[in-house]
């Protein structure tokens, strides 16, 4: 047993065709959470009741079952409903829609973290209560959660590589091909586990920077 | 229109006993694992501390999946003969074992400057102020982080079946197979779920409302 550094290098290739599908499915699924997330943090926090109780029942259900589970819940669903869609909607959708209940909960607490009285001081200088939700609260609350959404979007690359069991051929699912059919399992993980650090960092990286333009001398 | 799920539902439960089976086993390596983690990265000499946030890094930037092909396409190959179970549970308790490390590390910072000052001046040092006065106070703190962990840790042990563990989720696919109703059968299986992780869920709210009122 060796470990043979010819052998990543020839297939690369292969490595980097599936970084393009999990990169791009990543980079949908966390467009569509923070989207999604919007809109239940705005139903969440609506004066309307059963709005409120409809999305506080969303955010539970799909944070307490397994992403995995939705995901044959939708991919298996489908066919037999007879609407097929691919694994790669089918790992979308469900990637959306658990992580856009925990964006919603980080948005949520990144509103009503901001203090009452920066509300009051908006009030006392005029302004009306829209106004000062997007003029004094929000600009503060978005700085806020960058660190958690930068979590978890950490948290939705790795989940990504759960679409490799629908099928979809991204990085994970061409590892396992590669190692069924050579069996460089040391290989072919080792480099298979250096692509997601790869990406997971340079994501991080940039929501830093993000945090670093965004700051505000104190 | 759920007879199917009523009929099936015995499999679904003999695997939902090896999901809580599995996820205690786990829960329970990754807490030990991840507080001697925390502690070393807290407090050990720095060579150590290093190795300690390198192993954090690959924890948290490789997906769990990525960790049981490793363990389930290399041990083999090494010529160790791994039983998936305990192979999968390991595995799943290395993986938390980061996220535990930054429950426990989060716990002990956040036990007041006061009460270490307070220890020191009564004489205290190392491991009698730890045992005495952080270590009751931090692990209160820990109490609700700790649960979440565990939520996702539960959600976690789903990802055994793509390795062919015959947990719920495996339970699932394997009745839907050959009875092509994954509506119900799947909305079983999340209902198993969901009815554990809830129950953890509510059982950490009420330990952050009584951890609460301590300060």
């Amino acid at each position: 047993m060796s470990f043979d550094v010819n052998f990543i290098l020839r297939n690369l290739p292969v490595f980097l065709e599936g970084l393009t599908v999990t990169v791009q499915i990543s980079a949908l699924a966390i467009a569509f959470s923070l989207i999604w997330g919007l809109v239940v943090v705005i139903a969440r926090l609506s004066r309307v009741k059963a709005l409120r109780g409809l999305a506080a029942a969303y955010v539970e259900l799909v944070r307490n079952t397994p992403v995995l589970v939705q995901m044959y819940f939708i991919f298996f669903g489908s066919a037999v409903a007879g609407y097929p869609i691919s694994g790669f909607m089918a790992g979308l959708i469900a990637l959306s829609a658990q992580n856009g209940g925990y964006v919603a909960e980080i948005y949520r607490a990144g509103i009503q973290s901001i203090s009452q009285r920066q509300v009051e001081a908006g009030m006392a200088l005029g302004m009306q209560g829209r106004q000062v939700f997007s003029i004094v609260v929000l600009p503060q609350a978005i700085r806020r959660v960058i660190p958690p959404i930068s979590n978890q979007g950490i948290v939705i690359i790795k989940d990504t590589a759960l679409v490799s069991t629908l099928s979809v051929a991204e990085m994970t699912y061409h590892a396992r091909l590669l190692t069924d059919r050579t069996a460089a399992a040391y290989e072919v993980f080792f480099t298979l586990a250096l692509f997601y650090l790869l990406v997971t960092t340079v994501f991080s990286g940039v929501m830093r920077l993000l945090e670093w333009r965004l700051r505000v001398a104190q | 229109m759920f007879d199917i799920l009523i009929a099936n539902g015995h499999l679904l439960l003999a695997g939902a006993v090896v999901t809580l089976y599995l996820s205690a086993g786990a829960a329970a390596m990754a807490a030990v694992l991840g507080a001697g983690l925390a502690l070393l990265q807290l407090f050990a000499f720095w060579p150590l501390r290093l190795l300690v946030e390198a192993y954090l890094y690959i924890m948290r930037g490789v997906p769990l999946l990525v960790l049981l092909f490793a363990m389930y396409y290399m041990l083999p190959y090494a010529g160790v003969n791994v039983n998936p179970t305990a192979g999968g549970m390991v595995v799943i308790a290395l993986y938390f074992s980061a996220f535990m490390s930054e429950v426990f590390r989060g716990a002990i910072l956040a036990v007041p400057k006061g009460q270490w000052d307070a220890a020191r001046a009564l004489g205290m040092f190392g491991r009698t102020m730890m045992v005495i006065v952080v270590a009751p106070q931090a692990l209160r703190l820990a109490g609700p982080p700790f649960v979440n962990t565990c939520i996702m840790l539960v959600k976690g042990t789903s990802l055994v079946s793509i390795i062919g563990l015959l947990e719920v989720t495996m339970a699932g696919r394997q009745i839907v197979e050959r009875t092509l109703a994954p509506f119900q059968i799947f909305t079983g299986v999340a209902v198993i779920y969901f009815l554990i992780c809830y129950s953890l869920s509510v059982y950490g709210r009420y330990l952050e409302r009584r951890t609460s009122y301590v300060h």
